[in-house]
């Protein structure tokens, strides 16, 4: 089963007003399951609209999404993905822990058990230490972690991320890109990540998803094969070879099939 | 420790004001084209701050009980229908807010009267509640009119509180599957409380005006606001009385103020500034 199916869905926002936009234009996307792939396109392609539309936060004009088999708006209810966006959105009244807890809570999940899972998540994503503190006392790479952290706290076979990386430095990036992968390896989840770098797109997926604006459609699905992912699959002459043929998609030319 | 010593500080710089107009200014005070610009300095009008202070240790009246014993009962009195006023303003005001961020067309609706209703006077008002008199006693129509003013400041900035957590925050509720309810208390209840507390400051401040003015335009007798008026009578034969319940009433401010301050420091501990790690 994959884990999600965009069928033919159109968002129109502000219908029948003046500043009506096509934000999406009869776009389908299917992401297998244990599958990482990327959205990426200049601002206004409508990634992060289709991002929402997967997680229901918005709803489509016309069209159907499906995640994990069953409707967008009940795979919400029943909590079947995590999310993180470009700001952490860490609750800067709870502690790490609790913000890392939230979504447990919400859940209903028994005391105990939350907090050894939440302290899990923390550990998985090298935090472990900073548990009792609060948000504004970590630097903006950290707070994203912990972001990550509780969109994984649930264990969500469904992650969805808008741009979690935008607001970084390329060090931080680069360490963190690692690790969301190492994470994505051991837990099997299916991954949606919305970004607007190339080399972010090609090192971290499966597949890279183009899109195009006005109105906002998907231009190429480019599948991404390197031998490793890591410092060395960063420097592989297929690496390059796959950031030039995204790149090549995102002007417009005829995407060249990557070997 | 600093904190009190600016309060000391603060007083003394009052008193020395006083003191010091009283020294050098004109006991006719000064008239500029028929407006009196400059207050009388004389004892009647500006009594010395120790006849005040003297004033308050002798009797009331020849063998009655000693003015500040009198001025203190009052206070209580007032604190009590200031305390009763706020309360209900403050609950009133959250209710109110709550509302308007559920439904904007509440907000749209009933903030427009929110804000006139601060508008209508309160003397023209009070004799009005006074009317409805009929189902409690007389101080709670002091307490109501209290309430009247109280609830307006933390109605708005309650609504700017709950208005406030950023839209990721809001979609992240979403994406949990949080109705309104679980929204409001897990998220836009403690992110408004940086908008609550200030607002409630300004409620304790209302209250105690209404409090006093509800009293004097109502005739509710015990309070420090009648004191004030049954002293004033009294202004000409004896100066210093009346400034002995205006302190009263400057003191009953005072307190109101910092209990309400003491609301907040359990709830807005971790609120502090603190040192960002950086790894």
């Amino acid at each position: 089963m994959s884990a999600v199916v965009v069928s033919s869905v159109t968002k129109i926002f502000n219908q029948g007003r003046t500043d009506e936009v096509v934000a999406l234009s009869d776009v389908d996307l299917t992401v297998g399951e244990g599958e990482f792939v990327s959205l990426i396109g200049p601002s206004g392609c409508g990634k992060s609209t289709l991002l929402r539309l997967i997680a229901d936060l918005i709803a489509p004009t016309t069209g159907t999404v499906t995640v994990a088999g069953k409707s967008a708006g009940t795979a919400r209810k029943e909590q079947a993905y995590g999310i993180a966006f470009q700001q952490s959105g860490l609750f800067e009244w709870r502690t790490v822990l609790k913000n890392v807890e939230l979504p447990l809570e919400l859940r209903g999940t028994p005391r105990a058990e939350r907090k050894a899972r939440a302290e899990e998540m923390l550990a998985l994503v090298g935090l472990a230490d900073f548990a009792g503190h609060y948000p504004a006392q970590l630097s903006g790479g950290m707070q994203q972690r912990v972001a990550i952290a509780r969109a994984l706290a649930v264990q969500p076979p469904l992650l969805l991320m808008d741009e979690p990386f935008g607001a970084l430095d390329e060090m931080t990036r680069e360490r963190l890109q690692s690790e969301l992968l190492s994470i994505c390896a051991k837990t099997g989840t299916s991954t949606v990540f919305v970004t607007h770098s190339i080399s972010e797109a090609v090192f971290l997926s499966d597949r890279v998803v183009v899109m195009s604006p006005r109105p906002g459609r998907i231009t190429a699905s480019i599948p991404i094969e390197l031998p490793s992912r890591d410092d060395a699959g960063r420097q592989s002459p297929l690496y390059f070879e796959c950031i030039t043929a995204v790149r090549q998609s995102l002007r417009g030319t005829p995407a060249r099939s990557v070997s | 420790m600093r904190r009190a010593l600016y309060v000391l500080i603060g007083v003394a710089v009052c008193a020395v004001l006083w003191e010091g107009y009283k020294l050098v200014g004109s006991p006719d005070g000064a008239v500029l084209l028929g407006v009196r610009v400059l207050p009388r300095a004389d004892d009647l009008s500006m009594p010395h701050l120790w006849t005040v202070v003297e004033r308050l240790g002798r009797p009331e009246l020849t063998g009655g009980r000693p003015v500040w014993i009198v001025v203190v009962n009052a206070c209580l009195f007032t604190l009590g229908i200031t305390a009763a006023g706020f309360a209900i303003g403050a609950l009133v005001g959250l209710v109110l807010a709550a509302l308007m961020q559920r439904f904007r067309i509440v907000e749209r609706g009933l903030l427009p009267y929110v804000i006139l209703s601060q508008t209508v006077p309160l003397v023209a008002l009070a004799p009005l509640v006074a009317g409805w008199n009929v189902l409690w006693p007389g101080w709670m129509t002091v307490a109501l009119i209290a309430a009247y003013l109280a609830f307006f400041p933390v109605a708005v900035g309650m609504l700017r509180g709950l208005q406030s957590p950023a839209p990721a925050g809001v979609e992240l509720m979403r994406s949990y599957a949080s109705g309104w309810w679980r929204t409001l208390v897990k998220l836009r209840f403690p992110a408004s409380l940086p908008y609550l507390f200030p607002a409630l400051r300004l409620a304790g401040a209302a209250a105690v005006v209404g409090a006093v003015v509800g009293e004097i335009s109502t005739g509710t007798r015990g309070g420090i606001g009648r004191l004030i008026i049954e002293y004033s009578r009294e202004a000409t034969s004896d100066p210093a009385k009346v400034y002995t319940a205006m302190l009263g009433a400057a003191l009953l401010g005072l307190l109101v103020a910092g209990l309400v301050s003491l609301l907040e420091l359990p709830l807005m501990r971790h609120r502090r500034h603190v040192e960002v790690v950086t790894l």
